[in-house]
């Protein structure tokens, strides 16, 4: 198991290193730079800036350098913890993401942990009660949750909110908690908060997720060790959870690695209209004002958390199949 | 009737499956006995009912099927105890499933669980059935695996997917003795193995049966397997049974046409080759459309018109141990 993990652990660092260039050169494919974008925003103002003072701000950015220069500028800092500059913010990328990173990741899991409670048990029940009323209705909701797009949910569940308690529940804090120092009634507070974001961003995983699970548990229920579990006097709860739900987890986990950046896209919308401050807004900002290492170093964080969250499906897989542990 | 000494009496059972397409009478009427020690063997085409007889013994029918007639009478300590009047996921039938009447099903390949060790499978049943230590259920495991021809050191800790189909079968079997049932239903234990595992399984199995005085129930496409494992033979056709005899009488006196026609189907060695091969004519019905009267009608050589496809016979005696459910012999 160890090997297992070492080997994939090794794979990480040339998949990482990859993704880095070509997150870079995607960024930098668009004609123009941060300053063409800066200018074109002046002029729309009414302002102007001499083409002496572009020249020189370009210079200073390095923004006239060729790709690979600036790549390896920029590569060389991430390895020493250094993003590079947000031109657009003024501020070091660094600072941007410790702000905001950790709120993106505790809502991403939070949505995770969502659709995993959810749809589990469900797809579990609907498997076992196969066209049954329940099964059919939990069908409906699911086809629903997949089709509703999360912005508008979010909305809808703004409106709902506030007729019912005359809160607008945006942000992840109550006003007298946003600037407190962390203590238990914050944290409380906190969870009052996270749940609204959770909901909307995971019942589209939901939907899927209970799909996936239903589909793998028939699968695995016609199969004969089924029969020979039962065959042996085991209760029909053992013989369910102990060999089917089992294997049926298997491409449950296995989507852990993709699930985490698929919930990282639809924050996107969800975070403008909640008013959350995860990383999402700003990389939105980043990509339309050319902000390359703001928007480059988003990317990459993405990746490799991506690339973590694979790692750790990995692992699980290993850990619940000796079939994959032993291919290795 | 209710005082002999059989250990399983199956009477009249009906097993009927139900789904969109209609009703698929897969066991319609069958009756059959076996004594302690005795070798039964079921035989007849495939789909004619046999795997879902086995199954209906142990209450293991899947969700869409249902016992709709019968009895299923087990003999155990003096009582007995009625197997269709049992709840199919009560405590009663878990109690003789494993323990009483062991199974082994016709897909050695999937019949362990991947994920779990070949000791961890059989363990589990001695544990749950006998209340013993961890490590004396995994001794006694270690004695099965070594009874049944593995290397039981290696085997017990192997995963399943690293064993042959051979081996798995070997295991399957360990499993089902663990608890030294009184009654073992082999479901076709070597039609998914090649022909020499084939041969070492089947004397593995007599061995077996004869050492614990087992009694066995042996579902087999395979007349030798019959001829050579027997004590009496049940043949079957769409869900009935069709012919009851000892295993001897059956080969050298076949009354049923059905019997017959099977016998001829399989070439014998001493007759050397370009010998006739006669296949039953027509097909086997669909199972949702039966044909009336005797539903071997369509297909009988003898058929008597009038009375055949008008009605169904019953199992008349030819002899004390024979009997056939065919107008011929009323
Ligand atoms: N779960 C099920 N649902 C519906 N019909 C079934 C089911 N299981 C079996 N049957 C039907 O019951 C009939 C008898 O099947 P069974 O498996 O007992 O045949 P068999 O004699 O064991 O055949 P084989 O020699 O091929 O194993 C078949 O017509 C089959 O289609
Ligand atoms: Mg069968």
């Amino acid at each position: 198991m160890l090997r297992f993990i070492l080997h994939r652990i090794l794979w990480m660092i040339p998949t990482l290193l990859f993704i880095s260039i070509l997150s870079f050169i995607i960024i930098e494919a668009p004609p123009g730079d941060f300053m063409t974008t800066y200018v074109s925003r002046l002029r729309e103002q009414g302002e102007d800036m001499g083409q002496v003072t572009i020249d020189g701000l370009r210079a200073r950015y390095g923004l006239d350098q060729p790709i690979y220069v600036k790549y390896f500028k920029w590569i060389r800092g991430v390895v020493q913890g250094d993003f590079g500059q947000s031109l657009e913010w003024q501020r070091p990328v660094a600072d941007l993401l410790r702000a905001r990173l950790p709120w993106s990741i505790l809502i991403s899991l939070s949505s995770l942990l969502f659709v995993y409670l959810i749809a589990i048990p469900i797809g579990v029940y609907s498997a076992t009660h196969l066209y049954s009323k329940l099964d059919y209705f939990f069908n409906l909701v699911g086809f629903i949750g997949l089709a509703i797009p999360n912005f508008l949910f979010a909305l809808i569940m703004l409106w709902f909110i506030f007729q019912r308690t005359g809160n607008a529940a945006i942000g992840l804090f109550s006003r007298e908690f946003l600037m407190a120092p962390w203590s238990f009634a914050r944290v409380i507070d906190l969870f009052k908060h996270l749940w609204l974001p959770a909901l909307v961003i995971g019942t589209a995983g939901t939907a899927g997720m209970i799909r996936i699970m239903r589909a793998n548990l028939l699968d695995e229920l016609s199969k004969a060790y089924v029969m020979v579990a039962r065959a042996k006097g085991l209760s029909e709860r053992k013989v369910l959870y102990k060999y089917p739900f089992r294997i049926a987890l298997n491409p449950v986990v296995s989507t852990i690695g993709w699930t985490l950046p698929a919930l990282f896209s639809g924050e996107v919308l969800v975070s403008i209209v909640l008013g959350i401050p995860t990383i999402a807004p700003i990389f939105l900002g980043s990509l339309m004002g050319q902000d390359m290492f703001l928007a480059g170093s988003i990317v990459f964080i993405m990746a490799t958390l991506t690339v973590i969250g694979t790692l750790i499906s990995d692992i699980l897989l290993g850990w619940l199949d000796p079939r994959i542990r032993e291919s290795i | 009737m209710e005082n002999d000494k059989s250990l399983l009496k199956v009477e009249d059972l009906k097993t009927y499956f139900y789904s969109k397409e209609g009703t698929v009478k897969a066991v319609d009427g069958v009756n059959f006995s076996i004594n302690r020690g005795e070798t039964l063997g079921i035989a007849g085409e495939s789909g004619c009912g046999k795997s879902v007889t086995a199954q209906s013994i142990l209450r293991l029918t899947p969700k869409n099927g249902r016992i709709e007639n019968g009895r299923i009478l087990l003999r155990t300590d003096e009582k007995t105890v009625d197997l269709v009047s049992l709840k199919a996921s009560g405590d009663e039938i878990r109690k003789i499933r494993g323990k009483k009447i062991s199974i082994i099903f016709q897909e050695p390949m999937t019949s362990f669980s991947m994920v779990h060790t070949i000791g961890s499978q059989i363990i589990e049943v001695i544990r749950l059935h006998q209340g013993c230590t961890r490590k004396e259920a995994r001794d006694r495991t270690l004695e099965l695996l070594n009874m049944v021809g593995l290397s039981a050191e290696q085997a017990i800790d192997a995963y399943p997917f690293s064993l042959s189909g051979g081996m798995r079968q070997r295991a399957m079997i360990a499993m089902s003795l663990s608890c030294m049932p009184s009654l073992l239903i082999a479901d076709e234990p070597t039609t998914a193995v090649d022909v020499t595992i084939q041969a070492q399984v089947l004397k593995l199995l007599r061995r077996i049966q004869k050492e614990k005085q087992m009694a066995l129930i042996m579902i087999t496409h395979d007349l030798a397997v019959l001829s050579e494992l027997c004590d009496k033979v049940m043949i079957m056709y769409l869900g009935k049974d069709v012919e009851h005899a000892p295993t001897k009488e059956l080969f050298s006196n076949p009354k049923h046409p059905y019997t017959k026609g099977l016998l001829n189907s399989v070439p014998k060695l001493h007759q050397g080759p370009r010998q006739k091969i006669e296949a039953i004519k027509g097909t086997v019905p669909s199972p949702y459309a039966l044909p009336t009267g005797c539903s071997f009608h369509p297909r009988c050589p003898d058929f008597i018109p009038g009375l055949c496809d008008k009605e169904i016979p019953k199992l008349f005696d030819v002899d004390e141990n024979h009997k056939v459910s065919c107008f011929l012999y009323q």
